[in-house]
């Protein structure tokens, strides 16, 4: 198995979309959830329309993306072409295959992330962000000197996880791409496991796919743990 | 530049950024929905037709006659109940059992089981899981999908539980105590009560995970315990020529669950904040 391509493919496609999916997913969610803790009015609600993707059957949205990613008659191509621009082929190729994914996936997850930031906002102490309204800190100073690292703990939290979903994601991949494709191009780690076992039916390769699969995510451990010691 | 102005402006900013990210978070159940109601040919037109349209159910109508959809959508919402009820009892226990017996042996690694479990990629547990269900004869039988479900949301049910029971304040149970009840009266009496918006919570939670789990289905079930997601993943098989039924299937899945958030708004976000911030 250390040999073979498809495994180092598929890992690498893995880890590339859990890296696009942080870069996105983080800075948005933070984003969003910093907007909704002004509680501006209307907040409430935007907070539950705003929940809605998280919550809904990854298959079926995974369908409906696909339908709008469609090259030629989807509707975010149509939408990209009265600005001029000219959509890719998505699920054709590699990267944005891999663009869609990650698109789909940053849609299902960001509403996790937002709220999870929203709830450790909600319970900071407010005296270290007064005290930098009166040393006259601005509101972008104030973000990044003090708010972000006293939720730092979380962030590390909200990682972890996307860390450990990023390597079980199956049923968006399954859908969107059709178990991969095009070809094998955005066959993850997950993906490669169903198909050598329920696809060629070998079950045996598979199962031990399983435990490299295992002793990959299991450093992740430790960086629950320091994520756990802290927020103690 | 004044500080009021400068708040206005920020605020409406916020706004924009806010209306923004609701039409991208709702607009693709508004294309899913609008979708299931449009006539063949309206689905294929450039530019699309958002709204202008002759709605029709005939998709609906196509899905309901598929055979065996009703078999699939009964199997989807026994399997929920009854996994859903099963996880949530035992884990409730089992959370109350954790924080409540602090020198319990095998805490440490219990609770180390509960992390792990949840990061092993479920798909690991298909191969050996696929053998035991067929050596046990159970293979392709709800009963089969009601325990594995049960089993597979436990670590994240006990855990956003535990972070419930600990607000439960333990001078309470101790009074119960000194005024005679037993450990079980004391546990059904007093505690349980406090902890029924725990309870609200994690039954959303796991009912919404078994509704819309797929992996353990499409391989552990065949065709008599099939359930929703897999039926709608078989459209992608079909050469995606008939987006119809496709969003109606789809919309199928997607319009109960939310009618449930709208409904249980309240519970979803407090479980979500409390569970996700226990950490």
């Amino acid at each position: 198995m250390r040999t073979d391509p498809r495994f180092w493919d598929s890992l690498r496609t893995t880890l590339t979309l859990i890296a696009i999916g942080l870069l996105i997913q983080l800075p948005v969610g933070v984003a969003l959830a910093i907007i909704l803790e002004k509680n501006l009015r209307g907040t409430r609600l935007f907070r539950t329309v705003l929940v809605v993707p998280m919550l809904l059957t990854p298959v079926a949205v995974g369908l409906i993306w696909r339908f709008m990613f469609d090259a030629d008659l989807g509707v975010i191509n149509w939408a990209l072409s009265l600005v001029g621009m000219d959509g890719p082929n998505w699920l054709g190729a590699r990267w944005p295959a891999i663009a869609a994914i990650s698109i789909v996936d940053s849609w299902q997850s960001v509403p996790f992330i937002m709220l999870t930031v929203l709830a450790a906002l909600a319970n900071q102490s407010k005296g270290p962000l007064e005290a930098a309204a009166i040393d006259g800190a601005t509101q972008l100073q104030t973000l990044f000197y003090v708010t972000l690292p006293s939720i730092s703990n979380v962030l590390l939290v909200i990682i972890t996880i996307r860390i450990i979903d990023g390597m079980k994601m199956f049923d968006l991949i399954f859908i969107v791409t059709s178990k991969g494709g095009p070809g094998t191009a955005t066959q993850t780690l997950g993906m490669l496991v169903y198909n050598t076992g329920f696809g060629f039916f070998q079950t045996s390769r598979a199962a031990a796919l399983g435990i490299v699969m295992v002793v990959l995510i299991a450093p992740v451990y430790v960086l629950w743990r320091k994520a756990d010691r802290v927020s103690r | 530049m004044s500080f009021a102005r400068r708040k206005r402006i920020s605020a409406a900013l916020s706004y924009a950024v806010l209306l923004l990210a609701a039409f991208l978070s709702l607009f693709p159940v508004f294309w899913t929905i609008t979708t299931s109601i449009k006539q063949r040919a309206d689905t294929f037109v450039l530019p699309p037709k958002f709204i202008w349209f002759d709605p029709t159910l005939k998709n609906y109508s196509a899905i309901f006659h598929t055979r065996g959809f009703g078999q699939i959508y009964l199997n989807t919402i026994l399997v929920t109940l009854g996994s859903t009820a099963l996880c949530v009892m035992l884990s409730t226990l089992a959370a109350y059992a954790l924080s409540r017996t602090p020198r319990f042996v095998s805490r440490a690694p219990l609770e180390i089981s509960l992390v792990l479990v949840r990061a092993i990629p479920a798909i690991v547990l298909m191969v050996p899981l696929f053998h035991i269900t067929s050596q046990l004869g159970v293979y392709d039988s709800r009963v089969a999908l009601i325990v594995m479900y049960a089993t597979i949301n436990m670590p994240f049910a006990t855990w956003l539980m535990s972070s419930f029971v600990g607000q439960v304040p333990v001078a309470l149970e101790q009074s119960a105590a000194i005024d005679g009840a037993g450990q079980v009266a004391t546990f059904w009496y007093v505690v349980l009560p406090l902890l029924l918006p725990g309870i609200a919570a994690s039954t959303i939670f796991v009912a919404l995970f078994t509704w819309n789990e797929f992996l353990i289905p499409v391989m552990l079930a065949g065709n008599s315990a099939k359930t929703l997601p897999v039926f709608i993943s078989g459209f992608i098989s079909a050469r995606n020529l008939d987006w119809g039924p496709m969003a109606a299937a789809s919309s199928l899945a997607i319009i109960p669950i939310t009618i449930v958030t709208v409904v249980a708004q309240r519970a979803l976000i407090s479980g979500m904040s409390s569970g996700a911030l226990k950490g």
